[in-house]
């Protein structure tokens, strides 16, 4: 390895993200989920009786457990990390 | 309704996903734009964006790593921005071609000179090369990984990076050479 790239080892060290980033990621998560909920909502019984109409639904409600599954072990992640920084601290 | 196990179980890997990589994708993109303003919101667009594209993307993986289709998000992403940017005029503050550093004072303190001349010849690389270097050495990316978040071939790449590594020890060599 030449000096330089020793170099560039050392000044592109890896960054840590800020503790906001990810509260800001679940939060757009979350909303995906949300907004796939409105969308199931306001669909019309009626237009349900067309079986033509029933795909777009299903995939509303699929999206939006996927949100909401994607975002517990997430937030269960985190809570664990931050945890373990407490305990860390401590000692 | 009863859960899709099949949903859950993409799900449980996207965040696993999310959790290997969220450094690598943040730091990629601090190296690449130079400040952790428009890293945090690109970070963020990249990981909704995967979130979108995770099955389609695993699907076609064939079980190889998906870190650099990440990279490749993200480095679309920035490539974006700076084409947007470069339409519109900027101010002042707004203007700072400068890579940034993540090494402490001490340590900048200790080989400030080196580093100093390091990063400021990588600034000055053609992008792509720029672009290799950080995903070398920011990201520990092997050939082949850097390859595919590139989109070139593996001689490509390998050719790239070496040409990037000379090209930057001439330029600082130069910065060693030139009167202060």
């Amino acid at each position: 390895m030449s000096d330089v790239e020793r170099l560039l080892r050392r000044a592109l060290a890896p960054v840590d993200p800020p503790e906001q980033l990810v509260a800001r990621v679940r939060s757009r998560l979350l909303a995906i989920r949300d907004e796939a909920a409105e969308e199931l909502e306001s669909w019309e019984l009626a237009a349900m009786r067309d079986p033509r109409n029933w795909a777009r639904p299903a995939i509303a409600v699929l999206a939006g457990a996927a949100a909401g599954a994607g975002l517990l072990v997430i937030g269960r992640q985190e809570r664990s990390r931050a945890l373990l920084r407490r305990v860390v601290r401590r000692r | 309704m009863q859960p899709d196990p099949g949903k859950a179980l993409l799900d449980e890997q996207f965040s696993e996903l999310y959790r290997s990589h969220l450094r690598d994708v943040y730091s990629y993109l601090y190296y690449r734009l130079g400040n952790h303003h428009d890293a945090e919101d690109l970070t963020e667009q990249t990981f909704l964006q995967a979130y979108r594209h995770f099955e389609r993307a695993q699907r076609e993986s064939d079980g190889r790593p998906l870190r650099p289709w990440l990279i490749r998000i993200a480095h679309n992403l920035a490539a974006n921005l700076h084409r947007d940017r470069s339409r519109r005029p900027q101010s002042v503050l707004e203007e700072d071609a400068s890579l940034p550093t993540a090494r402490s004072t001490e340590e900048l303190v200790s080989g400030r000179d080196e580093l100093a001349r390091v990063l400021e010849g990588l600034g000055s690389l053609p992008d792509d090369r720029r672009e290799a270097l950080i995903m070398r050495f920011a990201l520990g990316m092997d050939n082949r990984e850097i390859a595919r978040a590139l989109g070139r071939s593996d001689g490509a790449t390998k050719v790239l990076i070496h040409r990037a590594i000379r090209q930057l020890e001439g330029l600082v060599a130069d910065g060693q050479e030139a009167p202060a």
